[in-house]
């Protein structure tokens, strides 16, 4: 203590030192010298330094000012003023009108003016002082840098229209490129949030900007293309409806002109634009596609104003040139802006196949997969005209290496419309050549033969009665079903009833008999269409007629009401069942299959139908709560060993199940959770109810297992969402008896905390049994009761072991039953490149940063989560995650968030090298920490999200010498 | 100052580029090739027009060569060790690699035909000892006063413009260059400089040719088609430039689909050059540069060594083999075994020269071929043209022409009648002077001389401080879409007339100074004199009561009465032009108007005296410019009464 006050002490008396010396030094009439400025800074960033101690500086530095007009000690001054604005902000007030004073903001030396300028827009507090005029005069004085920023933040002036706009169009005359630039831009942003209406500013402003189209510097003309742009817009909007179409053509070929710049800055900026006008006729269109020019367009010019005639020439080959670009940002870009333009027209769609069909061969598969995407795009848009010449091309494509252009093309095929036989037979035999030779894809491939063969139901009668032979069952009643290519011809057949053509009756029923029995890999692959019960119950009602029946109708308007609009085929709709499979959707999920099974009319097991794709593994499910319930007796009996074994095995049984289809994981994992807290809740309660009195070595070892119980029921009480009122109360009661058994026990209980946790959990199943109206058990009635009386009956806060163990023999295990579908939260942390090999490097006593690579699962955004890192036993430190900050991508909490994190590790140690553990823990509101208080760290308990991750830590200086040696 | 250019060959033709240029002094020889199609003396550039007596030393500064193909610098060790040039040679780091690979293969080529020889393997290691190397973008100083550059031309790997400087005169030489990328080499890239000559190169000066990517999916369907019906692929080439182009494309292709066809290198050449290309990273395409951390573009997966046990091994491949267009050598003997079989395929270049086999099987159906009098070859493999070709298309030269905008350009290594025409796009698109000179001829052409000049302090201070206008220019356009009656058109433009507002003044014998205008009058001593024009003239007034007997007294307020009664009827009846009512005179623009009192006013006309009680006199003063606007407004109040 005596040695802060001491340093405190000094501290103030240098202060009072240096301001003595300034006062002197001002009282002299003399400058202040370049150390008391490097003095008054030092106080300045000193957060120690007092109020009253800066306002004397502040003086000091109006007097100084008013005395001295060096230029030198005037930056210094501008200087010293925004550190002392920025450091502290209710002094910010007065720095900053010592800013605009006469001396700085205001003074004739641009430079200062400049300098003060851009410390006012920092701290973002200029607006009134400075009025248009201010603003005009200061642009045209003759300071370059000044006018540059002044013209970059001319948005934030906020002044007139016309008043910027003068200044705009006035500087795109200025000798510096940069100054254009900004000029350029501030047309560009004026032109977006502005209102014009004036057809001559308007001219005036795209003139300017396509005279800067031929300047020399590349920024510039990126800028004047975006410039063009928005200002030819602007154009098309104010030209007369007869002269609309002119006038964008003419904005087009002068943005197309920039598409063969030497700048591939320019080049990209171009195609943005030229995706951005959307008016543009269809010969000019057609001319960017072709090099030589068209006979149609020969002679023709265009002339949105006067004195800029502009030929369709110079948009030739555009697209044609810039496909085959070096770079292939541009070439994505060209793709990309194609994409927007097909929509206009058919001709032009069909002409740009024959591109796109050429870029499937590109060499960068990014570009591929962008061209397939433009091939997407025209099929959504209906634009899609298929060519035998185009065919082979493509269903190239379905052989590709790579599976995410495959899986984009069977995107494609399944939207597809050929109007051939002969095409049709190739796009099937390019899938089974698919499927032949990636079989992985088959669940793929049979949907894309399923949309494929529902698009084309005359096709599909035709080719099925060509290859009905090969699906009929070989001699001697075997039917052939080791073949995928028969599945993929099922799959094709069983497609036809639902399309929308009326002479599909041909297909034998048999056929529909035969995909029965291939019902799994079908309904697999179908999954985003029907579901397995659905789907056999439409391949049993077929099987039956031969004719369409008026079931089929049934299935075939069911689809339909479930895909939206019944008058429009299922393929055209934007958002395709493809590219949304709206299963995946979880909040609809119940609704869906009520709604599709309703419409199917009938109505036995409903519940059972509820549970959709995930009945069979719900079923297991609650057999193994079934086994748990069981294994209670057997505790309440004093069996915990055979208990446990029990529920070990069932874990063992758990393990075992699939987690691939979605949602499943997230079940499976809470009835492990759940088997694991009841394991931990029977070994307590076999140490706790034995008869025999604990011995001194189980006192540790209870408290052991109470530690594990805990963390367990933690877990289960917040690493899962999506659980019912229902379900939770189930949970909530076996945290009550936890609560119980600690309270039973004298010897392990710390009975203030249990007892508030008591009640506190006893309060949230009164709050869901009120929300849920649900009839509490009788056991919850018993304990509530009780902690009434013990409440209102003992003032002492003595404990009654005795009234909580009665109350624990009214307890029972329910049998636990799942109905919704539990979603896990998880999370999973990596320090990417790191081991005992890899170290990270630190130094000693600076912090060092860790970079964590996280993956959140099903993680709300509202949660709160922290960052534990801790070396050793002795130093355990948490950094605060703010989800808000971290971008999310999608907006459903179904999301998976990856992002990486830079966590900072303070306390380093001096030495060589150590590691860290870091872990991840969501914040429990119910349960508050009732240890001491790690300064600024959860106020709740955590639950651990993830394992542990050690991280290795070296020093940077070893790091750089050892890996010298390796 | 002029530059003058010696073509030396390519003039009007495809073949030994040489040109021989002297800019500001220096001569510069650029490029030294040969012609492949002559044996004789035409084969090389006749060299003695640069020198009679043989001192090529003092009369060339350097030599520069562009890239390594035959017709650019086949002439060179010929030039350097039996011509005698010792100075120095000038070529990319790549071009001087692969340069004495091409000398040597053309030389055994040549040896093989038993044509004398015309140099040795000697020769061809002492000419390389003589060239410079020198890197993309690296500004040389060849002597005090010449700079060159190199600048990346596509074409082949090593190919490069270049750019040469002797004081303020500048030239770019293209070479051979391509304005489109392909699989392995970029596009070509240039600063935008100041030049006054450009030497471009117009292989194709009137052909547009189509996509890339049409070419390559012929060749990919055309070879993917035969290896998977189980036939065996041949591929002549070169061994530099087409046979790695292809080579990757297939390798793609096969990495894509997952072939697992062998594809093969005869040994030899192309081993040796894709070593180099693997070296030669940086001069390759973006994506070959990009990928080149994970993997070497040049480091084939799928490609294997050929062995000649392979020729008639069973099974589907695709092999490379040298020469190209099936002159000879091991290329001949792999056709000759695969050509009767109908599964095969051969893929020929765009362009083979008359005689050879290539050109033979292209240019008709064939189903024999007779080799020597002994030898026939039954032909029913099938056959594939490749159109690949490293040159740009016309778009492409006009876009560099554009893109540099030199003051001249000369057209060489084309064919004459197609070079007329571009020329003509040239002069009359670009409006750039275009010449296409024939082999030895000279064309001068002017070159640019700078003059230094001071400036005043006021000039450069008015520079300083931005000075825009804005104005509504007028035009009358007639021709605006379909309305017949013409159509005023007004525009808001702008204009900064820094740099007009100063005079270059050049004194005898001082130096040439820029001064402001305003500068002007005060150096020259004078002072400025504006013509002015008067005219008075009488306004008919209507007839009141109260101005009948004061009519000649009128005082200053009925001056400001009439003024503003002028005003009023000006403002009704002039279109253009601000009035401005000044109290006791009237202005617009700088035509000025006032009551005049004075009986004997030396403006006013003798026979416009009229009866004075129902007149009265108006002076009218105004500066040239306005002359119309004057009359105009005389027009007006002459047929109006106030």
């Amino acid at each position: 203590m005596g040695r802060v006050a001491e340093l405190e002490r000094r501290q103030s008396a240098m202060e009072l030192h240096v301001i003595n010396s300034i006062q002197q030094s001002l009282d002299n009439n003399q400058p202040l010298s370049f150390q008391a400025l490097a003095s008054l800074r030092s106080l300045i960033i000193n957060p120690a330094t007092p109020d009253s101690t800066l306002s004397s500086v502040l003086d000091a530095l109006t007097r100084s000012l008013q005395l001295n007009r060096d230029p030198v000690f005037l930056h210094h001054a501008v200087k010293l003023l925004s550190d002392l604005a920025s450091h502290r902000p209710h002094l910010s007030p007065f720095a900053l009108d010592l800013l605009r004073s006469d001396s700085l903001f205001s003074s004739a030396s641009p430079r200062l003016v400049g300098e003060s300028l851009s410390v006012l827009l920092s701290l973002a507090s200029i607006g009134n002082d400075m009025d248009a005029a201010r603003f005009v005069s200061l642009c045209l004085g003759p300071s370059v840098s000044v006018r540059q920023c002044l013209l970059r933040n001319a948005e934030k002036l906020v002044f007139r229209e016309s008043v910027l706009l003068a200044v705009f169009l006035g500087f795109t005359r200025d000798p510096y490129p940069y100054v254009r630039k900004e000029a350029l831009d501030g047309l560009v942003k004026l032109c977006k949030n502005g209102d014009f209406d004036d057809r001559d500013v308007i001219e005036g402003c795209y003139c300017r900007a396509v005279e800067l189209l031929r300047d020399a510097e590349n920024y510039v003309r990126s800028a004047a293309v975006r410039a063009v742009c928005e200002w030819g817009r602007l154009l098309v909007i104010c030209s007369e409806d007869m002269n609309k179409q002119d006038s964008s053509d003419a904005v087009f070929i002068q943005l197309g002109c920039m598409v063969r710049d030497m700048s591939l800055d320019v080049r990209l900026e171009a195609f943005e634009a030229l995706g951005k006008i959307g008016l543009v006729s269809e010969d000019i269109l057609l001319q960017t596609l072709s090099k030589k020019v068209l006979g149609i367009n020969k002679d023709k010019a265009y002339k949105p104003i006067e004195g800029l005639d502009i030929s369709v020439s110079a948009v030739a080959g555009a697209y044609i040139h810039r496909l085959e670009d070096e770079f292939s940002e541009v070439r994505m870009s060209a793709c990309y802006s194609l994409r927007t333009l097909t929509v206009f027209s058919l001709r032009f769609a069909c002409e740009a196949l024959n591109l796109m069909m050429d870029m499937l061969n590109d060499d960068s598969t990014v570009s591929r997969l962008q061209a397939l995407d433009t091939i997407h795009h025209m099929a959504t848009s209906d634009h899609l005209k298929v060519e035998k010449i185009h065919i082979h091309r493509f269903l190239s494509v379905l052989v590709d290496s790579s599976s995410v252009i495959r899986s984009m093309t069977r995107k494609i095929l399944k939207l597809a419309k050929l109007p051939q036989f002969e095409l049709f037979k190739l796009c099937i035999d390019g899938l089974l050549g698919n499927l032949e030779i990636y079989p992985q894809d088959e669940a793929d491939v049979l949907s894309a033969l399923f949309h494929f063969g529902r698009n084309h139901g005359k096709f599909t009668v035709h080719i099925i009665e060509e290859v009905a032979p090969e699906m009929e069952p070989a001699s001697g009643g075997k039917l052939s079903f080791d073949s995928t290519r028969v599945a993929a011809f099922l799959v094709l057949a069983i497609s036809a009833p639902l399309s929308h053509e009326k002479d599909v009756s041909a297909i034998p029923p048999r056929i529909f008999s035969y995909a029965v029995t291939w019902l799994g890999r079908i309904s697999y692959g179908l999954s985003d269409i029907m579901n397995q019960e659905k789907l056999l119950a439409y391949l049993s009602e077929c099987s039956r007629s031969s004719t369409i029946s008026l079931a089929d109708f049934k299935i075939n308007e069911a689809l339909l009401t479930v895909e939206g609009d019944a008058s429009i085929p299922l393929c055209s709709k934007v958002d395709s069942p493809v590219s949304m499979p709206f299963w995946k959707d979880s909040g609809g999920i119940s609704d869906y299959h009520h709604q599709e099974f309703l419409s199917l009319g009938k109505s036995a097991a409903h519940a059972e139908y509820e549970l959709g794709e995930h009945s069979e593994l719900r079923k297991y499910v609650n057999l193994i709560f079934k086994k748990v319930k069981d294994s209670w007796s057997l505790v309440e009996l004093g069996c915990t060993t055979e208990a446990c074994k029990g529920i070990r095995a069932c874990k063992e049984e758990v393990a075992s199940f699939t987690t691939e289809s979605p949602g499943s994981f997230g079940a499976v994992a809470f009835t492990l959770q759940y088997l694991q807290v009841i394991e931990m809740l029977a070994k307590v309660w076999g140490h706790l109810r034995a008869t025999k009195m604990l011995n001194p070595n189980g006192v540790g070892k209870l408290e052991l297992l109470f530690a594990k119980l805990d963390r367990r029921l933690r877990e289960i009480s917040n690493r899962f969402i999506g659980l019912s009122k229902g379900e939770e109360l189930q949970i909530l009661d076996l945290v009550l008896v936890a609560c119980l058994l600690r309270l039973s026990k004298v010897e392990i209980c710390c009975c203030n905390a249990a007892m508030k946790l008591l009640s506190s959990t006893v309060a949230h199943v009164e709050y869901l049994h009120k929300e849920g109206s649900i009839e509490p058990s009788n056991f919850v009635t018993e304990v509530k009761k009780s902690l009434h009386d013990a409440d209102s009956s003992s003032s002492s806060s003595s404990c009654q072991p005795l009234l909580f163990k009665k109350l624990l023999d009214s307890f029972s295990l329910q049998q636990f039953v799942l109905y919704g579908t539990p979603r896990s939260v998880h999370a999973e942390l990596a320090v990417p490149g790191n081991d005992s090999e890899n170290p990270l490097p630190f130094i000693p006593g600076i912090p060092a940063s860790i970079p964590l690579a996280i993956t959140l699962h099903n993680v709300l955004t509202e949660s709160r989560l922290w960052v534990r890192i801790s070396m050793g036993e002795e130093s355990t430190q948490f950094v605060f995650l703010d989800l808000n900050l971290i971008r999310n991508k999608k907006r459903s909490i179904n999301v998976v968030r990856e992002f990486t994190f830079v966590a900072p590790f303070y306390r380093t140690p001096k030495a060589v090298s150590f590691t860290v553990r870091a872990s991840l823990g969501l914040e429990c509101f119910r349960e508050n920490v009732d240890r001491v208080k790690v300064f600024g760290g959860p106020k709740c308990e955590l639950t651990y999200l993830c394992p542990e991750k050690e991280i290795f830590l070296c020093k940077s200086t070893e790091c750089k010498s050892k890996s010298a040696f390796t | 100052m002029a530059i003058d250019c010696l073509v030396l060959g390519a003039g009007q033709e495809v073949g030994k580029s040489c040109m021989v240029v002297s800019i500001n002094g220096k001569r510069i020889m650029f490029d030294c090739g040969m012609h492949m199609g002559y044996t004789d003396s035409r084969r090389y550039p006749d060299f003695s027009l640069i020198s009679k007596t043989g001192d090529f030393d003092n009369a060339l500064t350097c030599v520069i060569v562009t890239h390594f193909h035959l017709d650019h610098i086949g002439a060179l060790p010929y030039f350097t060790e039996v011509c005698g040039y010792k100075g120095p040679i000038y070529m990319t780091y790549p071009t001087k690699a692969l340069a004495p690979l091409m000398l040597e293969d053309y030389r055994k080529n040549m040896d093989r035909r038993g044509e004398d020889e015309q140099f040795t393997s000697d020769h061809i290691a002492e000419c390389m000892k003589k060239v410079i190397p020198v890197n993309l973008k690296q500004t040389v100083q060849v002597d005090k006063d010449l700079q060159i550059r190199a600048y990346y031309a596509g074409h082949v790997i090593g190919a490069a413009m270049f750019y040469a400087k002797v004081g303020d005169a500048a030239m770019v030489y293209t070479g051979d260059y391509n304005m489109t990328p392909d699989r392995h080499l970029g596009a070509a890239q240039i600063d935008r400089l100041q030049l006054d000559l450009l030497i471009t190169e117009s292989t194709y000066a009137t052909t547009i040719r189509d996509s890339r990517y049409g070419r390559e999916r012929e060749f990919l369907k055309a070879v993917h088609n035969c290896v998977a019906a189980g036939g065996k692929v041949l591929i002549p080439t070169f061994a530099l430039g087409r046979a790695q182009e292809l080579c990757i494309l297939l390798e793609d292709y096969w990495e894509r689909m997952n072939l697992k066809v062998p594809i093969y290198f005869s040994a030899g050449l192309t081993i040796q050059a894709n070593m180099y290309y693997k070296m030669l990273i940086n001069w390759t395409s973006q994506k070959i540069k990009e990928t080149y951390a994970t993997h070497n573009a040049f480091d084939f997966k799928n490609v294997r060594n050929f062995d000649r046990s392979l020729i008639n091994a069973p099974g589907p491949c695709v092999l490379f083999a040298t020469p190209g267009m099936i002159v000879g050598g091991f290329s001949l003997k792999v056709f000759m075994q695969w050509a009767p079989s109908e599964n095969n395929l051969v893929t020929l270049p765009g362009y083979c020269v008359a005689g050879t086999i290539g050109h033979k099987l292209m240019s008709g159906k064939l189903t024999k071929i007779d080799l020597d009098k002994d030898t026939q070859i039954n032909v029913r493999c099938q056959i594939h043209q490749l159109s690949f070709s490293p040159h740009t298309d016309a778009k492409g030269i006009m876009d560099l022409v554009k893109f540099l905008s030199p003051k001249h350009a000369i057209l060489v290594h084309g064919e004459k009648p197609k070079m007329a025409t571009l020329k003509e796009r040239i002069q009359s698109e670009l409006g750039i002077q275009c010449y296409c000179p024939a082999n030895n001829e000279t064309v001068t052409i002017p070159s640019t001389h700078y003059v230094k000049a001071d400036a005043s302090g006021t000039f450069i201070r008015s520079c300083l401080n931005p000075n825009f206008k804005f104005s509504t220019c007028s035009s009358t356009d007639k021709s605006y879409l379909d309305s017949n009656k013409s159509k005023a058109v007004s525009r808001l433009s702008v204009s900064d007339d820094r740099a007009t507002e100063g005079i270059l003044v050049v004194e005898k014998g001082k130096k040439a100074k820029v001064i402001h205008q305003d500068e002007f009058l005060h150096m020259l001593g004078e002072k400025k004199h504006e013509i002015q024009f008067a005219y008075c003239f009488p306004m008919h007034m209507a007839r009141t009561e109260d101005l009948s007997s004061t009519s000649h007294m009128l005082c200053s307020f009925d001056k400001c009465t009439l003024i503003s009664r002028l005003s009023m009827i000006l403002s009704d009846e002039l279109s253009e032009g601000n009035i401005l009512d000044l109290g006791e005179e009237l202005q617009v623009e700088s035509f000025r108007v006032s009551v005049c009192s004075s009986d004997n006013c030396p403006h006013r006309l003798s026979s416009s005296l009229q009866n004075g009680s129902e007149s009265v006199f108006f002076c009218c003063h105004w500066s040239v410019a306005d002359e119309k606007l004057a009359w105009k407004i005389i027009s007006i109040m002459k047929n109006s009464t106030l």
